[in-house]
């Protein structure tokens, strides 16, 4: 019976380990809240008693002491000290209407044993603790332990002071060769060699260990293995995700983590980098690169998607994978309501949205375009950069040439006008439609007859009283283009101007008037483009929106039903101060919407300019446009008063000199022409440097409550700003409010969350689980952690130590925890079948990574290199078709034989050899991988293409000398395996090689040592 | 050892009974998992099931219930009128019609008549499923959260537009296990054809649920199920000697470490070797006699057709798998919609009837749930322009069709009403099935409580249904 108990308290939830001898002696002894009370109350009371206001049932939460101990509607759910008189313990021991809890919530009523510990816990006085995770770690005295000697370092008392308790005993040492399979693969994802094992085997002491794990951690190989784990947390994926899932380019970030690990960057760093980097004080081009692990979030372009919706869902993720990466807590319960069972808001919850959505980005990204969705960091190779450099010091002297031929124009001028009345007009348009009748579907061109406007079938010329005296006007229908082919195919370095009459019905939100661009959202509005927005005009040159754009507005809204001249104008340096709209001839007052264009505006197959609609854009339903003409520079103003007929405005001398430099200066004419180029070459430099989505924060945008979390139920009267959830400790006075002082406040070094669950992940590398065995989850639900005691006394010492992730590593390792036998023993498979007391070493299997990884290393097949963008190695063939992703083309060379970490992740078609052996999915943020066993995993260990391939190089490799069959079996199975076969397995072993030869087989040798591969000594770290 | 029949979850636990190590069932279930969390909350049916399994023909995309099930003569007569404003109620559409400037209505291209002893209104693009009306709940007033594509199909298949929920054969896999010890009880057949939506590994992925649970796919060719296929130069034998090897090294391994696992280990891969003969004997249809293909039709000779898949679909109920999941793409039609649904109605129409039919004749529809429907229907107005021969509709959330058969499902019944623009649920109160509802319904046919189902993640007990969904009596025989 006893061993029956013990089992069944491993099945249980939380809490478990504690009743571990489970023999009940120990039932007299007082009851910790903490251990064996809040689970119990977080499990069955508190989605209905707890956090949550809103799910609160009959006012009574038991997640505080002052409100479970008030006298409540007549009663107490506890009275200290006097079980009998509690309603709670009356209400989880009665049956019927009254049981707790109700017996339709789905959740299991309490069992004799807990409803007989909720009693004790009462008589006691119902004490209450907060909950552990939520108060900052203090660093516990190392205890005392009888068998002293069995210890190397302040781990080891920890977890040999529990056994002693338990009266259990730790394992012997593992030997040399096991260790060092161990602190390979763990550190470093890869097995040992041959003479890596003996390395170990001849100097396995203390000092020994050591030297091996300091050249095990400075190995490059040990960036890449901690980068594949940091890579689940990232949801790092080299395609969107989202229905078209396509390519995106993002490694440079995978990169970047490879190397902050493998230079040991402090851990605190790290993390403020990755949250904040691009807030830093001198932000350099790397700090900026690590906020790409912000951006990695799935992003869609489904054509159609509500743009809010997803930018919503963005900064979703990024709160969300904050809580888990970084507090272990799930955050995510707290969008639609309070979290039900740790003290997280929904006010909290936005609040912390709004640290992260201030940046300048789209909820789509686009298809049409290859632009990156924005904000959006160059990352230029060094000659790129030079380039650059060169290409902005050539626009700097072209200006400076500019404005010294301007200047003595001033003098040219002088002379000039004493000989000329008047200046006059510059040169004309390239084009002009006056749009006021449609012939065979096509508007007539007064520059160039032979280049005609096309009008959609569905668009007619009504009759209209235009100022000029025209009588007809094209009228729009909202959902026709009327098409210019031809013209206008201009880019943000070409100076060019437009100008038209319009006559805008009804005010409505948004109606596009002229635009050179293939879509809206679904090309990022890539082009230029005028349209009125809430009435008023905007002009725009975008490359994509909202983050790399020219754009001004004007601050009065257009008259509707009146006719209007309309004239904007481009001087080409692609910025707003370059960009000018005049109404009827005056020039018009502007804001500037945005002015952070970088790149060209021409991309996505734009087609020639249009009128009145764009695609899937609000057009112009209603409206009317005639005398529209294109000019391939910039009018200056004086030009613009004499458009359309409108009438003789007064002449200024200055208006006259810009006219007259414009339209007679030849110096001047040849200074823009120069820059024209320069501006050219600038922008060429800079479209061929590669872009990386990155965080570059905006002001502060409105942040409010979104009821049910739904993005277009934003609560207007709950507005909330950045602030941290008021259970865990405030920000301290004079950090700044947004996310350079967020990641100050987490790695400030007493935070109670930060450091617990750093040292926890660092943790589960070495020993393959948490002392929190749910790394990912550290609030009420979570599970408690095995050993709490050196749990904060690991987060103390990390903080202490500068955040040092190779130190900590290399204490872990170095423990004789971390360095016993493996094996069980049969007192162990009775008491801690689970081995949380950790009296042996906890096997764990290899990673789907490591998997792949240790046969491509065994068989000499592996391509080390570090770094650079992701690889394709085989798979089977077909399954990228079955959706949209064209097909996969497999790499040739060294794409074959990279490390995992390098293998190219589609969302939606994740590589299926990794996944079968539980790779995260990497469509959200992940803390932790299961490890499930399944008859596929075995399919492809002896089936897979890349597994047969590497069984048969080993099998090459290990046959290579001529020391016969049973020399060639032990040098594979070193390889793979780390140690020399037993007697057993050797036989076993020579039985098939000798078997398959004389069965004829083609490769004996590789049907060994297809074997090896998907044996548990390969597949486990043991 | 090899000869014990082993099911993938039911395996190790039947193994671990039965072994040396001598722990019993309910450690062996903690040993599973890490974590509490990972331990199946049920192995029994929570009452007696109508279902054993479900085939479920999802029809990726979006069809247009105009087109199929829900016969609208008004809209024909109002042919080229704007949706009036009355109707759409300010309701949100796509970005890709919402900034139309007119929305035309526009009728059915095909025609209606009633058919069968309780006279549903079908199409005759559908002649084949018009003739097994009888058999079928045809359900008019389906309604969806979602109006894009990816979170729609996202929530019809896994209960959540968000991605990271488990798929509903992953959580019936991991709910009743396998009736097969040599099949996998969920499987995935993909029409190969040029999709119009993707079809993403989420759609049968186990999210959070241990990954065993996900559905294994099942591919025409020479390889059924990935990896199956033994090297070209390695034979069944050689298998069977490299299995023996592994059999030695195992038990060597064993007496040194004494873990469990290694012995579970060694029982999957004998499951994989008898899996690469069920596996092909499964999807082997050279036994099937010619009157088979006859009714599924002729593109049921050919691989990867959605014909061959519901012939495929049929073994595999015979054979006990659990759910059985064909997706077939191509119902996206914001234009061309006229030729584009004679196309797919042409591809789906006999063999989905053929299923139904060749389940009956068998007696295997009695305790087969078979579903078909997508995931939202599409709009009663053009997207895009309105000509004489041809037109699209964008994606409708707010009502669409479906059908169910089998096990349980009341036949010849036809649930609900839209209003006379099928735009709106007449009586959403009443009428409305949401997709968590159709979700709950299908549980309880398989002997489930949808509400108990769940699995504990980050700390929260998840559901299939979330915190919602209705069990539709009304629809159950």
């Amino acid at each position: 019976m006893r061993f029956a108990a013990a089992v069944l308290a491993i099945a249980a939830p939380a809490g478990v380990l504690w009743d571990l001898g489970g023999d009940g002696s120990a039932r007299s002894a007082s009851v910790d809240f903490q251990r064996e009370i809040r689970p119990l109350l977080s499990d069955r009371c508190f989605a209905c008693h707890g956090p949550d206001e809103k799910a609160r049932q009959g006012e009574r939460r038991l997640d505080l002491r002052e409100d479970a101990i008030a006298q409540n509607q007549g009663v107490r759910a506890i009275e200290p000290g006097a079980p009998d008189r509690s309603e709670l313990l009356r209400r989880v021991e009665a049956e019927g209407e009254d049981a707790m809890p109700p017996r339709d919530s789905g959740r299991k009523p309490l069992t004799a044993q807990e409803r007989a510990l909720l009693r004790r816990w009462i008589e006691q006085g119902a004490d209450y603790a907060p909950h552990w995770a939520f108060v900052a770690p203090a660093k516990p005295a190392v205890p005392a332990v009888r068998q002293a000697s069995w210890c190397v370092n302040e781990i080891d008392p920890f977890v040999l002071s529990r056994l002693e308790a338990e009266g259990l005993a730790p394992s012997a040492r593992a030997s040399a060769a096991t260790l060092a399979r161990r602190l390979t693969l763990d550190l470093t994802g890869l097995p040992p060699t041959p003479e890596q094992t003996a390395e170990l085997e001849a100097a396995n002491t203390d000092a020994g260990v050591a030297r091996f794990v300091d050249k095990l951690l400075a190995s490059p190989s040990y960036g890449e293995r901690m980068a594949a784990d940091w890579l689940d947390l990232a949801r790092y994926a080299d395609t969107y995700g989202y229905q078209a899932d396509a390519h995106r380019r993002v490694w440079p970030y995978r990169d970047w983590v490879i190397g902050a690990f493998s230079e040991n960057m402090p851990y605190d760093e790290f993390v403020v980098k990755q949250l904040a980097g691009d807030l830093l004080l001198s932000a350099t081009e790397s700090d900026r690169l690590a906020t790409a692990f912000q951006r990695l979030h799935r992003q869609t372009n489904e054509g159609g998607s509500t743009e809010e919706e997803f930018r919503v869902e963005y900064v979703a993720d990024r709160v969300h994978t904050f809580g888990t990466a970084f507090l272990g807590l799930t955050l995510e319960c707290a969008r639609c309501h309070d979290h039900k069972f740790d003290p997280i808001t929904q006010e909290d919850y936005y609040s912390l949205f709004a640290f992260f959505q201030n940046i300048d980005e789209a909820g789509c990204y686009s298809h049409f375009t290859d632009a990156t969705p924005t904000p959006a960091l160059d990352l230029p190779s060094p000659e790129q950069a030079a380039a650059l450099a060169a290409a902005r010091a050539g626009v700097e002297r072209a200006e400076a040439d500019l404005q010294r031929a301007e200047r003595e124009g001033e003098v040219r001028f002088e002379q000039w006008s004493k000989s000329h009345r008047a200046v006059p007009a510059g040169r004309g348009p390239v084009a002009r439609y006056p749009l006021t009748s449609i012939r065979d579907g096509k508007f007539e061109n007064l520059v160039n007859p032979q280049m005609p406007g096309l009008a959609a079938p569905a668009l007619k010329c009504v009759e209209a009283a235009v100022p000029t005296g025209a009588k007809q006007a094209l009228r729009f229908t909202g959902d026709d283009a009327a098409t210019f082919p031809g013209v206008g195919e201009w880019t943000h370095t070409d100076p060019f101007s437009l100008a038209l009459w319009m006559r805008a019905p009804e005010p409505s939100e948004r109606a596009v008037l002229v635009r050179r661009s293939r879509a809206w959202t679904d090309a990022g509005s890539q082009g230029y483009e005028l349209i009125l927005d809430g009435g008023r005009l905007r002009w725009s040159l975008i490359h994509f929106w909202p983050g790399n754009a020219a754009s001004v507005r004007c601050r009065q809204p257009i008259e509707p039903h009146q006719w209007t001249h309309v004239a904007v104008t481009h001087d080409g340096s692609g910025r707003a101060s370059g960009l000018r709209v005049f109404v009827n001839g005056e020039p018009a007052d502007l804001e500037v919407v945005r002015d952070s264009l970088t790149r060209p505006i021409t991309g996505g197959d734009p087609g020639p300019p249009a009128l009145g609609e764009r695609f899937r854009d609000v057009g112009f339903k209603g409206g009317e446009i005639c005398d529209l003409q294109f000019y391939d520079r910039c009018l200056p103003e004086l030009e613009v008063h004499g458009l359309g007929g409108l009438k003789e405005v007064a002449q200024t001398p200055a208006l006259e000199l810009r006219a007259y430099l414009e339209a007679i200066d030849e110096p001047a004419a040849r200074a823009r022409e120069a820059l024209r180029a320069a501006r050219g070459a600038l922008a060429k430099a800079q479209a061929e440097i590669p872009q990386i989505m990155a965080m570059a924060e905006t002001a502060p945008q409105p942040c409010f409550v979104l009821s049910r979390g739904r993005y277009d139920a934003p609560n207007r009267a709950r507005p909330v700003s950045a602030r941290v959830p008021k259970a865990l400790p405030p920000l301290e006075p004079g950090f700044p409010t947004n996310r350079l002082g967020l990641a100050r406040w987490l790695t400030g070094g007493s935070h109670p969350l930060a450091a617990r669950v750093a040292v926890n992940r660092l943790w589960m590398i070495a020993f393959g689980r948490g002392l929190v065995a749910t790394p990912e989850n550290f609030g009420s639900q979570g599970e408690l952690p095995s050993h709490p005691e050196l749990l904060d006394w690991l987060a103390v010492t990390f903080v202490e130590s500068g955040w040092d992730v190779k130190a900590m590593l290399k204490r872990l390792v170095m423990s004789a925890t971390y360095r016993q036998a493996s094996a069980s023993r049969p007192e162990l498979a009775a008491r801690d079948p689970q081995n949380r007391l950790l009296a042996r070493y906890p096997s764990h299997r290899l990673s789907a990574e490591q998997i792949r990884d240790q046969a491509l290393f065994a068989s000499g097949l592996l391509v080390s290199k570090v770094g650079g963008p992701s690889v394709k190695p085989w798979q089977p063939p077909g399954l990228w078709e079955i959706g949209w992703g064209g097909s996969y083309q497999a790499d040739e060379g060294e794409g074959r034989h990279r490390r995992s970490l390098y293998t190219y992740w589609r969302r939606t078609v994740p590589p299926p050899n990794l996944m079968l052996f539980d790779a995260a999915k990497r469509e959200v943020c992940s803390a932790r991988r299961q490890a499930t066993m399944t008859p596929l995993q075995s399919l492809v260990l002896l089936n897979d293409p890349q597994f047969v391939e590497t069984a048969q190089a080993l099998a090459a490799r290990a046959a290579a000398s001529e020391r016969g069959d049973g020399a060639h079996i032990a040098e594979a199975f070193a390889r793979v395996c780390g140690r020399a076969p037993s007697e057993a397995e050797a036989k076993a072993l020579l039985d098939l090689l000798q078997q398959e030869r004389a069965a004829g087989a083609a490769h004996p040798m590789a049907a060994v040592c297809s074997v090896l591969l998907a044996s548990d000594a390969a597949v486990m770290v043991r | 050892m090899s000869a014990e029949p082993l099911s993938w979850l039911a395996s190790r636990r039947a193994f671990l009974g039965a072994s040396a190590v001598g722990l019993g069932s309910m450690a062996f279930r903690a040993l599973l998992g890490e974590g509490a969390g990972s331990v199946p909350t049920m192995d029994a049916t929570h009452h007696r099931p109508r279902a054993k399994r479900v085939i479920y023909l999802c029809q990726s995309g979006g069809p247009s219930q105009i087109e199929t099930f829900d016969w609208k003569p008004e809209l024909s007569k109002r042919r080229g009128e704007p949706l009036p404003e009355s109707v759409r109620r300010g309701q949100r559409l796509t970005g890709m019609s919402g900034n139309q400037a007119i929305l035309p209505l526009v009728g059915s291209m095909a025609k209606f008549a009633r058919h069968g002893k309780c006279g549903a209104w079908v199409s005759d693009l559908l002649p084949r499923t018009a003739s097994i009306v009888d058999d079928l709940c045809i359900v008019k007033t389906m309604a969806t959260d979602a109006i894009n594509h990816d979170p729609a199909i996202t929530f019809l298949c896994t209960g959540a537009e968000q991605a990271g929920r488990p798929s509903m054969g992953a959580w019936l896999a991991y709910g009743l296990g396998s009736s097969n010890e040599n099949l996998p009880s969920f499987l995935v057949m993909c029409t190969a054809k040029p999709a119009d939506q993707p079809l993403y590994a989420r759609l049968w992925g186990s999210g959070f649920l241990p990954s065993e649970h996900q559905g294994v796919q099942l591919m025409p060719g020479q390889d059924p199920v990935l990896y199956l296929t033994n090297p070209a130069d390695v034979s069944r034998e050689s298998r069977r000697r490299q299995l023996d090897a592994l059999g030695a090294l195992s038990a060597d391994q064993f007496a040194r470490e004494g873990d469990p696992e290694i012995l579970s280990r060694l029982a999957q891969a004998e499951m994989a070797f008898r899996m690469q003969m069920s596996v092909p004997e499964a999807a082997d249809l050279s036994a099937e006699p010619q009157e088979v293909f006859d009714l599924y039709g002729a593109d049921s000779r050919k691989p990867g057709t959605y014909a061959r898949h519901c012939l495929l679909a049929r073994r595999l109920a015979e054979r006990g798998v659990r759910f059985i999941q064909i997706l077939h793409p191509g119902w996206d039609h914001h234009g061309d919609l006229p030729s584009g649904m004679v196309t797919q109605c042409r591809e789906t129409d006999q063999a989905s009837a053929a299923l139904v039919i060749d389940l009956k004749r068998r007696g295997l529809l009695e305790d087969t749930l078979v579903l078909w429907g997508g995931e939202f229907g599409r709009t009663s107005y053009s997207q895009g322009p309105l000509t004489a021969a041809n037109f699209g509709r964008d994606h409708h959330p707010r009502c669409f069709a479906l059908w169910m058969a089998g096990a349980g499902v009341k036949g010849g019944l036809q649930w609900g009403e839209t209003d006379e623009l099928c735009y709106n649920i007449a009586n959403p109160e009443r009428d409305a099935v949401t997709v968590h509802d159709l979700h709950a319904t299908m549980l309880h046919l398989l002997g489930i409580d949808h509400t108990k189902l769940t699995y504990r993640y980050q700390g929260r007990d998840f559901r299939l249904t979330d915190v919602f969904g209705t069990v539709r009596r009304e629809l159950l025989a």
